[in-house]
């Protein structure tokens, strides 16, 4: 789903851009008021781990694939798409200037969709959900869901960019990311099913009561 | 730092090093789900909507090293680079921003 350089052009890339700054901005001051010390290096592992897991392509139908991208996960671990932002702005920078996956005009738009999109779908789904179907299927369709949005978001992107267009990138990214998205629902409820198991204080539904 | 959260990188960084060291060899090769909507559309590989400039090289093109990318132990070596580029600068960030209540 990275978004390469030379996909958008420079002016709307500079409004994605726009957004990322306004995003950072209030994930900064979610960070100044609910990023205690405990959770420092969960935030750096899940980033390193996220950077490691894209790297992993699965095969899926059409002769396409696939990989995690984990925005429903850090949002979830959290309680707040704002850790995501974070997440996504490190991961997505060091893989844009240092291995050229995703483009560094792009960049914006890459956080908005796996970050900004990913991480509010994916948490308010399992806000929603949780209480209806229990926490981990919860988590698994909310991951589903970011993916199969974010991919959506991407389709309505390069429409806009004129890269292609939108009757054939939506029908497309959702199919191909419908796949992707169980990749990435079994991988987001393995890592929650694991970090409750070996570290439930790290997990904000455990620490916070409004889970 | 205590010991649970030194345990905690411990095993992140064992679980990263495994990952970077299988993906060379077992991650699928076809395109990913952009790609692969990009070519339904009948774009080129090398599209690019408008000239853009100043572009800098990256280190490691397609997490490979430059000068011999299809050499896998080098793969290894370039997202094992990255992993901990990663964590450090995702340690780096997340102290920074930190409450400090």
């Amino acid at each position: 789903m990275h978004i390469p350089d030379g996909f958008i052009p420079i002016a709307q890339c500079l409004i994605y851009y726009v957004i990322l700054v306004v995003a950072l901005y209030f994930s900064v001051k979610w960070a100044k008021s609910n990023l205690d010390e405990k959770r420092i290096p969960l935030l750096a592992v899940l980033a390193a781990g996220i950077f490691a897991i894209m790297s992993m392509n699965m095969p899926i139908p059409f002769g396409t694939s696939g990989h995690m991208v984990g925005g429903a996960l850090v949002a979830i671990v959290f309680l707040a798409p704002e850790a995501a932002v974070l997440v996504f702005t490190v991961v997505l920078l060091i893989q844009a200037l240092i291995f050229g996956d995703g483009g560094i005009t792009a960049l914006g738009a890459n956080v908005l969709n796996m970050a900004i999109i990913g991480g509010f779908v994916g948490l308010y789904t399992f806000k929603t959900l949780q209480g209806i179907i229990g926490k981990y299927p919860a988590a698994g369709v909310a991951a589903w869901l970011a993916t199969v949005l974010a991919a959506l978001a991407c389709a309505i992107e390069m429409g806009i960019a004129g890269t292609f267009p939108i009757n054939i990138g939506i029908p497309s990214m959702v199919l191909y990311h419908f796949f992707i998205g169980i990749i990435e629902a079994v991988l987001t409820v393995i890592v929650l099913v694991a970090l409750d198991k070996f570290r439930p204080d790290l997990l904000a539904w455990n620490t916070e009561g409004d889970a | 730092m205590d010991q649970k959260d030194k345990y905690l990188i411990i095993v992140a960084v064992v679980i990263c090093i495994i990952i970077c060291c299988l993906s060379p060899y077992i991650a699928s090769g076809d395109p990913d789900g952009l790609e692969k909507s990009a070519e339904d559309s009948g774009l080129a590989e090398d599209f690019s909507i408008e000239e853009i400039k100043g572009i800098p090289d990256a280190i490691f093109p397609d997490y490979a090293f430059a000068n011999d990318p299809d050499n896998q132990a080098l793969q290894i070596v370039a997202l094992i680079i990255g992993a901990i580029v990663t964590l450090g600068l995702g340690y780096i960030v997340a102290s920074v921003v930190r409450s400090r209540n």
